[in-house]
């Protein structure tokens, strides 16, 4: 480089071609760096999906009622929770996105699992997280519901019957309240009597509706009212919807055992677990849940009087 | 070209001088191409390592809760409610639809053993059952379950009729599933 006067400098081709190359590189280098971060932000979210995902499975209950844990992740987290109705099970999706360097990852991974049935906000946002398993019969048992929330969002109870208050008590989680809560702003409350509050619960003999952010959905067995709780409703009914798939493969297997095994014992439940499934398969939303507890409830003490019984 | 180097001397030098700098350059973008592509080599070896990994943590989380999933858990057919019982009926059953649940339990073999009384291995067909003693729930191959697999003990019963009575027929069983390594 020349100095030409004390304004100015000349500059030969040689530094102009070397900047624009060394701009060049510098770009290049930048894009390259930045594009093996984001794999490895992308690799860590579905690592940390999958592992959420396997860690559930120890959650599998046996005829406990209900288990509760919690697990930390490393970094601030959100948990994005979806559910899609297709195939013969429908899918539970999960992704999450980590804070790092400032700003939220893209959750562009997403960990399907078809045997899950995970119920919580379509984003829970935290860095330690509760998990509250409970099984769902109707009338054998279909599945474990499993409930996410997080630490930060607590949740308090007024006015439960009684049989919830003595579950959730002796559940023992730490976000969740059962007693001396309502004077607390930062609480979600959940009332079963009344209005007014975050999450109204309609409740009568373990069957009844669930009022939240303006839509309501309605469950059968207290499985699927923790469910409603927890979760925003198009989860709820996505979930649902899969439940009854489920319920109507587990009706078929019993169906064929009937068949299978009657040679050394004959039960004679075949006719109404034929409309069990009928009903289960052609179920669309919560509100259809009614009538297949009261045929689920016939067939459990049919269940109960047979010679042999199924389950 | 002749023609500006006799009249431009120093075009010659100007010439080399970029010509050593493009070779610069050039060896600098493809230090910095190798580098990027080791690093990425070595994310997705990492990647590789990690899913083998949790499909294998994820098999044995499942091997020790299977049996009392719904599709293979006796619940309260045999008396009480029992855990870690297998309804052999319901499994045989079970191998039948496993065109609908081939990738329910994300698993590549799962089968059920009797382990004792020790006999030779005869497994479990609709003509043969229940004289034999390996259900094969889920099977990727014809021969035994091999390669990767974990286990876990449990029971396996079914009903049974002698003389007009009904009676629970329990054995001991090893519930056996091998997992897919990526």
């Amino acid at each position: 480089m020349k100095r030409l006067n004390s304004k100015g400098f000349e500059m030969s081709f040689t530094w102009i071609f070397a900047i624009v190359v060394g701009i060049s590189i510098f770009i290049f280098t930048f894009i390259l760096v930045s594009k093996i971060m984001n794999t490895g932000n992308i690799a860590s979210d579905a690592k940390v999906a999958k592992e959420i995902s396997i860690l559930f499975n120890p959650l599998e209950t046996g005829f406990e009622e209900g288990k509760t844990s919690s697990f930390t992740l490393a970094s601030n987290s959100r948990i994005i929770n979806n559910c899609n109705t297709n195939g013969n099970f429908g899918r539970q999706i999960i992704s999450t996105s980590q804070f790092t360097l400032g700003k939220w990852s893209t959750a562009n991974v997403e960990v399907g699992s078809l045997n899950k049935y995970i119920f919580s906000n379509d984003v829970t946002e935290g860095k330690k997280f509760y998990i509250f398993a409970k099984p769902f019969k109707f009338p054998f048992k279909v599945t474990d519901l499993i409930y996410i929330t997080s630490a930060s969002d607590k949740y308090c109870f007024i006015n439960s019957p009684e049989n919830i208050e003595n579950e959730l008590s002796n559940l023992n989680q730490a976000n969740i309240f059962v007693e001396n809560c309502s004077n607390d702003n930062d609480k979600i409350l959940v009332c079963f009597s009344g209005s007014g509050c975050d999450i109204n619960v309609r409740y009568s003999n373990e069957a009844g509706s669930v009022l939240k952010n303006g839509e309501t959905v309605y469950f059968e067995t207290d499985a699927l009212m923790y469910a409603a709780i927890f979760s925003n409703s198009e989860l709820y009914e996505c979930q649902v919807k899969r439940l009854m798939k489920r319920l109507d493969l587990l009706s078929q297997i019993y169906i064929d055992k009937v068949g299978f095994s009657s040679d050394s014992c004959d039960s004679n439940l075949n006719p109404t677990l034929i409309q069990l499934q009928a009903y289960a398969s052609s179920a669309e939303s919560s509100g259809e849940l009614e009538q297949i507890k009261t045929l689920s409830k016939n067939i459990d003490e049919l269940n109960d009087y047979a010679r042999c019984s199924l389950w | 070209m002749v023609i500006l180097k006799k009249i431009f001397p120093q075009y010659r030098q100007a010439q080399l001088k970029i010509q050593q700098m493009a070779f610069v350059l050039l060896a600098i973008t493809l230090f910095f191409v190798l580098a990027g592509m080791f690093a990425l080599m070595f994310l997705t070896s990492g990647l590789k390592n990690s899913a083998t990994a949790l499909e294998e943590k994820n098999a044995l989380l499942i091997v020790t809760k299977l049996a009392n999933s719904p599709e293979f858990s006796c619940g309260g057919a045999y008396g009480s409610d029992r855990v870690n019982c297998v309804d052999a009926d319901k499994v045989m059953v079970l191998s039948q639809k496993m065109d609908i649940y081939s990738e329910f339990w994300g698993l590549k073999d799962i089968e059920v053993r009797k382990v004792y009384p020790e006999e030779s291995l005869v497994i479990c067909t609709f003509s043969n059952y229940p004289n034999c003693n390996s259900i094969k729930i889920k099977s990727s191959t014809d021969n035994n379950i091999s390669g990767k697999y974990l286990e876990n003990f449990v029971t396996l019963c079914k009903k049974k009729q002698e003389n007009g009575v009904v009676y629970d027929n329990c054995d001991i069983a090893k519930l056996l599933v091998s997992y897919n390594e990526k």
